[in-house]
């Protein structure tokens, strides 16, 4: 901690430097600006979720305040290190400190916007407005997009050049970050309201954030901090040699850090990332998916990145075993070859240096491959990208898969700003084309990283002892694969198998278990076993076929489930691995039914499992075609134009709407229908982590667009679902996909939900809450019966009660549709009600004459049926006396919908009254007449606050003076009105939505 | 259906053939219309129908001379149509129908001259008809019918073929009156309004240009679109224009026309001679008119129910409804004669207790409260002149003029 603010005290002299420079970068930012812009319009949907989306916030806040290591906050940026470093298990008091104070972080925001950067002062007039702005979503957001661009310009390209050049120079960063960071609030405070909305753009943000900050703020904090012993000599090489290159302290910490933040972003990420922005965001801040990013990108940039990544990963094992040197200086080669002949030429010198002193090679190894970048960059940009990407994207996959472990993702991710650093002259018109630029030029910096790997290797495999690091990984990899018990029991039997042969061999420490493809298990396993052969076809099967239920639960349940006993870190990671694992896996099967000879559907596999990241069974669905795939990654590319942070930003509001009741239905199955399945955890926060585990999770299992494709010829009939959940309380979200027949409650199950919320004293948004969840459980099922009817008249009737009229008009239309098909219900009532809503509120002669044209001749015996047109004819009429007594006598909830006119009436019968009658008419009438049940107190009131003149007579009593009133009486604006229209929007509303 | 032998099938389909074409190469355009109307159920259409039935491949007649092969497209499409037609299968007749009118709306759009617009209509008209029985065939089976707004699309992209300039604009109107029929049908009345504007803005064109009887029939649509917004005046303006252009032999779309007009003029103020609803046997209004006379509540509010199905189809209750002020009007206006007689010096002033009494013989119960709320609502719409003594409960009239007559202008303006 203290450390922390030492670092951030000395660095301040730096700062022009990094000012500067952040200027010259300024290109790349500047795209992303219109994205962040309308991600930050956005946030219609934020009522729902206003825990999680706290949560989330509080999340990202401390990772700013990390960020922000501004005297300001000095103490804070060091709490957020110690927080964000998985082994410390400070991450999950981060994230606690994050979800427990949400005031707290909202506090701390206001330093942040108070220091005294240009950008930040912007964001501070950014954050006033928005909190000005709060209750009016649409208002506000409109407001901001100005200030948004306004600071993207200036702040944006701050950033990424801060990061870059000044590794060194602190301040730089800190300043960057607190800029950068405040617009990334600033969207979301846009979508502010939306708790949802904010994590979706934090998300986006934080991966874009981490990934060019991280690398100059870490090295200041990291020299200081504890792990500076690990580094000291890689560091002062570094240093020494290479100005820009970072420190590998530096990186052991992000390393550690990563993974950490890498689940905490993700999960932001995920409600938000869906479709496009989702990948784009991940892949940058995870190393995979920024190479994806790359391989897409024209500028060829990408495959240097990734070869660096690659590279450095293999340096990683080595130190353990130092005789996969060859081996993979050959895969290295093989490797470059494919992309270009000119990066084969340099790349093997790095190796050599890299090989022979790891720790002191490296950061020369970096420089030189820098360079060797820069020269190849033209050449590749035309051809590489089109024709390398296929291969680039086979190869990954199975590197990075033995990096299985978050860490070393993040490792990778980490490395780049270094390197762009020292690229920047070459990078930086890279960077303003796109995201993928700057995840290519991250990469070299990672190769310093191989110190921190051991211990956290230490942690996270389970068996460390005398197996080489990178075997344990391997085996790591190959069992976080398997399904279950039967897939573990082949795999180990396999790997058993392979370990033994490689003992024999003398291989067993000589090997590249990082780069043996797991396939060689499973080969072993097809070859060998029964069991293992059922894995695979599994496997196999999975991925093209299995899409309902990958799209569910079986994915999302075994991160949680399996990974988490696996890695002594924490259960996130675990649940990280696993999925990657799982995407992982689905490739690899992939890989093997196309026997890895034909590169392009491999590739686009890759490009999938690689996304998938982030959602890790989406692609699975389209394993069948490679035309799928081929589409996917045409729109992949689309996506990898844009900047990391831009991708986060580009969805529409529109999407972002559907992001947040997506990541609402996340939440709430979280809470609700998974509580069984997950272990809950003991600690909030850590539950609040899984919870955005979930929500990143999930969406990733959702469709993109290629998904509804596939969903359109569904045979809805044959997938009818029959629900397994009992739970009785669900929470609503909006499916976007097809629902989990486990989360979805059969019919004996939502009678009893239905007599709950009709039992339940709880308020209204909770009840209409529970009762859309029901509603959504009986379409998924089908079912169209009395339990139907019965459920849309109680809410029908709830909404009336409530005045929501939205919802109200919903439930009767299903009504109408469910009584069109014979359902025994209280038609009558609803005719009624029908007919008093287009009396009262549509204002619609035609619409009001066919539904009265409807009515049979027994529906106009009804009682209250004829009370309705009572009703209406005394408002076409405007008899406001028979209103009014109407009023009183109203059968069922007949008042209600009157309620809603009340005004408008009785303005119009004072306005009448003062016109017709003089000199004077007591108030008393007034109120008898007007239905304010003789309370005169109330009448005289609403007669002040309508503009009338009230006199007094002799006696003391109350006159309306009609004459004066004439020209007086106005309609005063409602006081509850809303900018948006709906008060049930109403902020407040939503704070008390789950209390 | 009679026997038909193979050549004589034959030699109807060929003499078919060859009148289509020889109208088409001889821009005739009677001609063309006789061979396209189904709905006519001419013997000639009728025989070749049959003849089709008989000799099912037609296609092949049609493609043996290059003569009939130009439009052999369109005129298979008719033929499918037609046979479907014949033995009752009117979904299929009418998609066929559909191929073939769009089929020959594509020819017509290439033709310069709008020599074909007649043949045009017809299949306007017969697309709509067919469209609407083959509806009626769908309902009976429980399909949902939705040929006839299938044929709403069609006809919008005739008009559309139609609305730009040239001689072929003046058959736009047709199309807009078919479109009108179609969406009054449909009850989709909000479509109108686009075709509205396109003719009511269209500068290019004088309205008065089209042939009448599309303008008296344009005039009565948007006129009855008029009554469902309770615009009366600008109701009255296209309806007495539709009247006044109607052919006056054509009683029964007379008839149509003054079902609207009447309520028009009535919450206008202007009250129909009995011989003019009895000539054109519009009894239902008989009862409200006279209710109108005689201030007669009682009546009016049996009428309204009498004729309830009626009136809420044709969609003037509303309007009707509202004429029970003026019938209020009525009725205080002779109590008002009443006192006047009996003690000119108070007349001006109208006890709320003497209409209620008023009310009272009539049957219908009302208690001050209520009376002296619709003497307000009087009052302000400037039905009644003067104003109500609360305290009093007296409405105290006007000495001129207290009750004004609308003369034409709406009540409460």
């Amino acid at each position: 901690m203290n450390q922390g603010g030492g670092n951030t005290q000395t660095v301040p002299p730096l700062d022009p430097n990094s000012i500067e420079n952040r200027y010259g970068v300024n290109g790349s930012q500047v795209q992303i600006s219109p994205y962040q812009y309308s991600t930050g319009s956005d946030g219609a949907s934020w009522t729902t979720h206003k825990v999680d989306n706290q949560v989330v916030q509080n999340g990202n806040y401390s990772s700013s305040n990390y960020y922000h290591p501004q005297p300001t906050v000095a103490t804070v940026p060091a709490t957020g290190n110690v927080q964000e470093t998985p082994n410390t298990a400070s991450f999950s008091s981060s994230s606690t400190s994050g979800t427990a104070n949400t005031s707290q972080d909202y506090s701390g925001y206001t330093p942040y916007q108070t220091s005294s950067d240009p950008p930040q002062n912007y964001s501070n007039t950014g954050y006033s407005s928005y909190y000005s702005g709060y209750q009016q979503q649409q208002p506000s957001q409109s407001s901001y997009p100005q200030p948004v661009g306004a600071y993207q310009n200036t702040g944006a390209p701050y950033q990424p050049i801060s990061s870059f050049q000044n590794p060194g120079s602190y301040a730089g960063t800190p300043s960057y970050s607190g800029t950068y960071y405040n617009p990334a609030d600033y969207q979301t405070t846009g979508g502010y309201q939306t708790t949802n909305y904010s994590n979706q753009t934090a998300g986006g943000y934080q991966n874009t954030n981490y990934s060019n900050q991280t690398p100059t703020t870490n090295q200041g904090n990291y020299t200081s901090n504890p792990y500076q012993n690990y580094t000291h000599d890689t560091t002062n090489s570094h240093s020494s040699t290479v100005a820009a290159t970072t420190t590998p302290v530096h990186y052991q910490q992000n390393y550690q850090q990563w993974p950490d933040y890498y689940s905490q972003t993700e999960v932001p990420c995920a409600p938000g990332t869906e479709k496009l922005p989702a990948p784009s965001a991940v892949s940058q801040s995870f190393p995979v998916p920024g190479v994806t990013n790359e391989m897409p990108a024209s500028n060829g940039q990408p495959v240097p990145s990734y070869a660096q990544p690659w590279r450095q990963e293999t340096n990683l094992s080595q130190p353990p075993s130092q005789q996969p040197a060859a081996a993979v200086s050959a895969s290295n080669d093989a490797y470059w070859m494919h992309q270009t002949q000119n990066q084969q030429a340099h790349y093997p010198v790095p190796p050599q240096n890299h090989y022979q002193s790891p720790l002191e090679t490296k950061p020369l190894h970096k420089t030189p491959f820098q360079g060797h970048q820069r020269t190849t960059y033209p050449q590749e940009m035309n051809s590489q990208s089109s024709v390398h990407q296929a291969p680039l994207g086979y190869r990954q996959p199975t590197q990075t898969t033995p990096s299985v472990d978050t860490q070393r993702v993040s490792k990778v991710q980490i490395p780049t700003n270094p390197r762009i650093a020292s690229n920047l002259p070459s990078g930086y018109t890279k960077m303003d084309k796109g995201s993928s630029a700057a995840g290519a030029i991250k990469t070299p910096a990672y190769v310093s990283v191989s110190m921190p790997k051991p211990k956290s290797h230490a942690t996270a495999v389970p068996e460390p002892g005398t197996l080489p690091k990178s075997l344990c990984g391997f085996v790591e990899r190959a069992f976080a694969r398997c399904k279950d018990d039967k897939e573990n029991a082949s795999c180990q039997a396999a790997l058993k198998k392979v370990i033994a042969d490689a003992r024999d061999d003398g291989t067993l420490h000589t090997r590249d278990w990082d780069t043996e493809p797991l396939s060689t298990v499973l080969n072993t396993d097809v070859t060998n076993t029964e069991s293992s052969s059922t894995l695979i076809s599994s496997l196999q099967n999975k991925s093209p076929t299995k899409r309902p239920k990958s799209r569910w639960e079986p994915l999302v349940e075994k991160p949680f489930v399996k990974a988490a006993p696996a890695f002594s870190s924490g259960v996130k990671f675990g649940g990280w691995n696993q999925q990657n694992q799982n995407n992982k896996k689905s490739f690899e099967s992939f890989q093997k039914a196309d026997a890895v000879t034909d590169s392009k559907p491999t590739y686009s596999w890759q490009n999938s499992a690689k996304k998938s990241f982030q959602r890790p069974v989406k692609r699975q669905r389209f394993s069948g075609g490679a035309s799928n795939a081929i589409d996917d990654e045409a729109s992949s590319d689309s996506d990898k134009d844009l900047t990391p942070s831009a991708m986060s930003f580009a969805t529409s509001a529109e999407e972002t709407k559907r992001r947040d009741s997506r990541s609402k239905r996340f939440e709430k199955v979280q809470g609700h229908s998974r509580r069984n399945e997950i272990p809950r955890p003991m600690n909030p926060n850590v539950g609040n982590l899984h919870s955005r585990r979930g929500t990143a999770l999930r969406p990733g299992e959702d469709f993109d667009e290629n998904g509804c494709r596939s969903v359109e010829d569904i045979d809805w009939n044959a997938l009818t679902v029959k629900g397994t959940c009992q739970e009785i309380e669900k929470r609503y979200f909006r499916l976007t996909s097809a629902p989990d027949p486990s989360a979805v409650r059969p019919e004996d199950v939502l009678e009893k939900a239905l007599l709950m919320v009709q039992d339940s004293q709880k308020n209204y948004l909770y009840k209409c809450d529970q009762l859309k969840s029901i509603r959504q459980d009986l379409t998924v099922q089908r079912i169209h019966n009395h339990l139907t009817v019965k459920v849309y008249e109680t809410h029908a009737r709830l909404a009336l009660e409530a005045g929501d009229l939205p919802e109200y008009n919903q439930c009767l239309s299903q009504l109408k549709i469910l009584y069109g098909e014979g359902i025994e219900g209280c038609s009558l009532e609803f005719a009624a009600y029908s007919l008093l809503y287009i009396t009262l509120h549509s204002n619609n002669n035609r619409e009001l004459l066919s539904s009265m044209s409807r009515l049979s001749k027994e529906a106009k015996k009804d009682e209250a049926v004829r009370h309705a047109l009572s009703v209406r004819a005394a408002v076409t009429s405007g008899n406001y006396v028979m209103f009014f007594r109407l009023y009183k006598t109203a059968p069922n909830m007949n008042s209600f919908l009157m309620d809603l006119y009340v005004e408008k009436m009785r303005y119009k019968a004072v306005t009448v009254m003062s016109r017709s009658c003089r000199p004077t008419i007591p108030v008393s009438y007034l109120a008898y007449v007007l239905g304010f049940t003789d309370d005169m107190e109330v009448c005289s009131e609403w007669l002040k606050a309508h503009g009338a003149s009230l006199i007094a007579d002799s006696n003391g009593d109350m006159l309306l003076d009609t004459k004066a009133s004439t020209t007086s009486l106005f309609m005063p604006e409602p006081e509850d009105a809303v900018a948006h229209g709906d008060k049930n929007l109403d902020v407040n509303d939503f704070f008390t939505r789950t209390s | 259906m009679a026997y038909v032998s193979m050549g004589e099938a034959h030699r109807r389909i060929t003499e078919y053939l060859n009148r289509f074409c020889d109208a088409v190469s001889n821009q005739d355009s009677f001609t063309l219309c006789r061979l396209l109307s189904f709905s006519s159920n001419s013997p000639s259409i009728l025989s070749l129908a049959d003849a089709l039935n008989v000799f099912q491949d037609a296609s092949s007649l049609i493609r043996q001379s290059d003569k009939f092969s130009e439009y052999g497209e369109i005129i298979a499409h008719l033929f499918r149509s037609l046979q479907s037609y014949r033995v009752g299968n009117l979904v299929e007749a009418y998609l066929a129908f559909d191929k073939f009118a769009n089929a020959f709306v594509q020819e017509f759009r290439n033709w310069e001259s709008a020599w074909a617009l007649e043949a045009l209509y017809v299949i306007c008209y017969e697309i709509r008809i067919l469209a609407e029985k083959a509806d009626k065939e769908l309902t009976s089976n429980g399909k949902s019918p939705e040929k006839l707004k299938a044929a709403g699309s069609l006809l919008m992209k005739v008009f559309g073929v139609l609305a730009g300039k040239g001689p072929k604009r003046v058959g736009a109107l047709y199309v807009t009156c078919q479109l009108f029929k179609t969406y009054f049908k449909l009850g989709t009345v909000n479509l109108c309004r686009s075709v509205i504007r396109s003719i009511e803005t269209a500068r290019i064109f004088d309205f008065e240009e089209f042939p009448t009887r599309d303008k008296v029939t344009y005039m009565y649509y948007t006129g009855r679109l008029e009554v469902f917004n309770e615009n009366f005046p600008a109701a009255d303006t296209k309806l007495s224009y539709a009247l006044q252009y109607c052919n006056s032999k054509k009683e029964r779309n007379i008839r149509m026309i003054l079902k609207y007009l009447i309520p028009v003029k009535l919450s206008i103020g202007i009250i129909p001679k009995d011989e003019l609803l009895q000539k054109y046997n519009l009894n239902e209004y008989m009862n409200i008119v006279q209710a109108l006379r005689k201030g007669d509540l009682r009546l009016l509010r049996h009428a309204l129910q009498e004729h309830e199905d009626r009136f809420l189809r044709s969609g003037v209750y509303l309007v009707l409804e509202k004429l029970e002020l003026q019938v209020y009007q009525r009725l205080m206006k002779k109590i008002y004669i009443i006192q006047k007689l009996s003690d000119p010096a108070r007349a001006h002033q109208l006890k709320l207790e003497v209409i209620a009494k008023a009310l009272r013989w009539l049957e219908i119960d009302m208690d001050l409260d209520e009376v002296e709320c619709i003497m307000t609502i009087l009052i302000y719409k400037n039905l009644v002149k003067g104003y109500l003594a609360h305290k009093s409960k007296v409405v105290v009239l006007s000495k001129q003029d207290p009750f004004p007559k609308l003369n034409g202008k709406p009540v409460g303006s």
